[in-house]
């Protein structure tokens, strides 16, 4: 927005990584809904939640594509130096999963046929009874990954493991792999599973090195999974521009979430430029028929929204859900209390103050956009 | 390991650096061997390469490193941070440098201070010149790598040229300088590259044939 020159836009750059879920930001630069408004977006693709991180920290990018914790991560300066964040909106909700290996989707059949059969979010109780057995025979902790410690993949999983009982601290070893080393990850069985974004739970079960178990909705119905992330100071400063930024995504939004358009939607999202990926593994996720293993899919209504049920509204409960998980877990650098692994924790005023003031659930609707 | 290079006085060299373990995570092998050549010259004998992010977490647990660096969009950060994070034992330095499209960025961060982006457990004054020598050594790398891609592009701009010039020949029965001629004229009317007046005459006359 400072290399404005007569005559131009005004230029907003906005990272994002290569997800399903960065479809809005494509869709409003491609689709030109972000001209319409006025507005020159540049989409820079990263290859870390680290880069984006750094370059929004130093303005090398104006706003990104962020996993939900990312901006509270940030603010609470947790990994450096604290910066005060916003996140005006959110950028659709669901399309992520736990998929595990085959041979590891076997054990647990065999070893709890019946919590296999119900419902999927259940399946945990097999996994722990795996986790059991490996232990009792000095067997090698199982090595299962999520895609960044502020990441909902992380607590969804931590949480689905902690509610069979298993402690993700001392009976597994959880570590962090990026998106697109998962499925190679898996392949090269480095490690029996993972929770991550789509459309790398597709391409594992394609490939037949994984199994989609449950759906991250389905462990927990903790809210968007991305944001759009940004400076505060960059937001002050910007006003009107980042109106006319969440205007434009909206409008994206709600075009992607039309059946009508998906044909349109898997062409832009599978270029080179954004996912460089096949349509056909996307195609799944958006019609809500993920494939669960080998040729078997399952319909899973709203597996990945973007504009529906409010997917684009970030809410205080899912800020209260992120700070509670980052404590639970000692990222915060205090040890876990009782209460906070009961989830009674008690919400005090201070941190009231501090999700309202970055997750905006306001700003949307105060323009009248929603 | 390489023989050290560096002039300094021994109880210096000492205090800075014989007891510094350095890791360097980069998959393009040739930058990372410039960077490690340039920490063993500067003074850092210890220093290790991993290129494959096979197994990363397990093999940084057994290295134990006492700093890291790696390149910024490096996808491998998030494995790091994730590993950082989980284990706070582990803390270990990350330097992480950056290319060239994001070069004001690291000038920015520098001037503001190498604190940033670097995690408590070493002090600040001993990792800023392996910072700096990480820049230096990469923009010097930057600058061979430049100079590289510009002598491969202008050799096949020259293939280019050739085949336009034998095409043109062979359809408008030409001499070579005739056709070369030709082509300077164009290029110069055009104000344009003799390499893109050849790309547009081989398109237009493959079109013909």
């Amino acid at each position: 927005m400072k290399r404005r020159r007569a005559g131009q836009l005004p230029v907003v750059r906005a990272g994002f990584i290569p997800l399903v879920d960065c479809a809005i930001l494509v869709v409003a630069k491609e689709l030109g809904f972000a001209a319409q408004q006025g507005i020159d977006l540049q989409l820079s693709r990263e290859g870390a939640w680290a880069a984006i991180r750094d370059k929004v920290a130093h303005g090398v990018l104006d706003c990104a594509h962020m996993l939900a914790g990312m901006p509270l991560a940030m603010q609470l300066g947790v990994q450096g130096s604290s910066m005060t964040m916003v996140a005006p909106m959110a950028l659709g909700q669901g399309g992520s999963a736990i998929t595990l290996a085959p041979w590891l989707v076997a054990e647990m059949e065999r070893l709890d046929a019946e919590a296999m059969q119900g419902p999927r979010a259940g399946r945990n109780r097999a996994l722990a009874q795996v986790i059991a057995a490996r232990r009792q025979q000095g067997e090698p902790q199982l090595r299962l990954a999520s895609v960044h410690p502020f990441s909902t993949h992380h607590y969804a999983l931590r949480h689905w493991l902690a509610e069979a009982g298993v402690d993700p601290d001392r009976d597994v070893d959880l570590l962090v792999v990026p998106p697109p080393r998962m499925v190679e990850s898996l392949a090269r069985a480095e490690i029996a599973g993972c929770c991550v974004g789509e459309p790398w739970n597709q391409w594992a079960v394609r490939c037949g090195v994984g199994e989609l178990v449950v759906t991250r909705q389905e462990i927990c119905p903790c809210g968007p999974e991305k944001v759009l992330g940004m400076r505060a100071d960059w937001f002050a400063q910007a006003g009107e521009l980042v109106q006319q930024l969440a205007a434009a995504l909206v409008e994206a939004a709600q075009w992607a979430d039309q059946e009508a358009n998906r044909q349109q939607l898997l062409q832009l999202l599978s270029q080179e430029s954004y996912l460089d990926t096949d349509a056909e593994i996307i195609a799944p996720v958006l019609q809500g028929e993920p494939f669960l293993q080998g040729n078997v899919t399952a319909h899973i209504a709203d597996y990945q929204i973007f504009y529906r049920q409010q997917a684009l509204l970030p809410t205080l409960k899912q800020g209260q859900w992120l700070l509670q998980q980052m404590r639970r877990w000692g990222q915060l650098n205090a040890a876990p209390s009782e209460a906070l692994v009961q989830g009674e924790e008690k919400y005090s005023k201070n941190d009231h103050e501090l999700l309202q003031a970055i997750y905006l659930t306001d700003y949307l609707p105060q323009l009248w956009l929603v | 390991m390489a023989t050290k290079a560096n002039r300094k006085p021994p109880e210096e060299q000492n205090e800075a650096a014989q007891d510094l373990t350095i890791l360097v995570i980069d998959t393009d092998a040739e930058r990372a061997a410039i960077l490690e050549q340039g920490l063993v010259e500067a003074g850092y004998p210890r220093v290790m390469t991993i290129r494959s992010f096979s197994r990363l977490a397990s093999r940084i647990a057994l290295l134990q490193p006492d700093l890291i660096l790696i390149d910024l969009g490096n996808p491998d950060r998030d494995t790091l941070e994730g590993l950082y994070q989980v284990t706070q034992s582990l803390q270990r330095p990350i330097v992480v440098f950056v290319d060239q499209s994001d070069r004001n960025m690291i000038e920015r961060a520098i001037e503001a201070g190498v604190s940033s982006y670097v995690v408590d457990g070493l002090r600040k004054e001993r990792v800023r010149p392996i910072v700096e020598m990480a820049i230096a050594r990469f923009n010097s790398f930057e600058k061979l790598r430049r100079q590289r891609d510009e002598a491969i592009l202008a050799l096949e701009d020259r293939k280019l040229i050739e085949r336009a010039k034998g095409l043109l020949m062979k359809q408008r029965n030409l001499t070579e300088e005739q056709a070369y001629h030709a082509m300077r004229k164009a290029a110069m009317r055009e104000n344009r590259k003799l390499a893109e007046i050849a790309r547009i005459l081989l398109t237009a006359l493959q079109l013909d044939s």
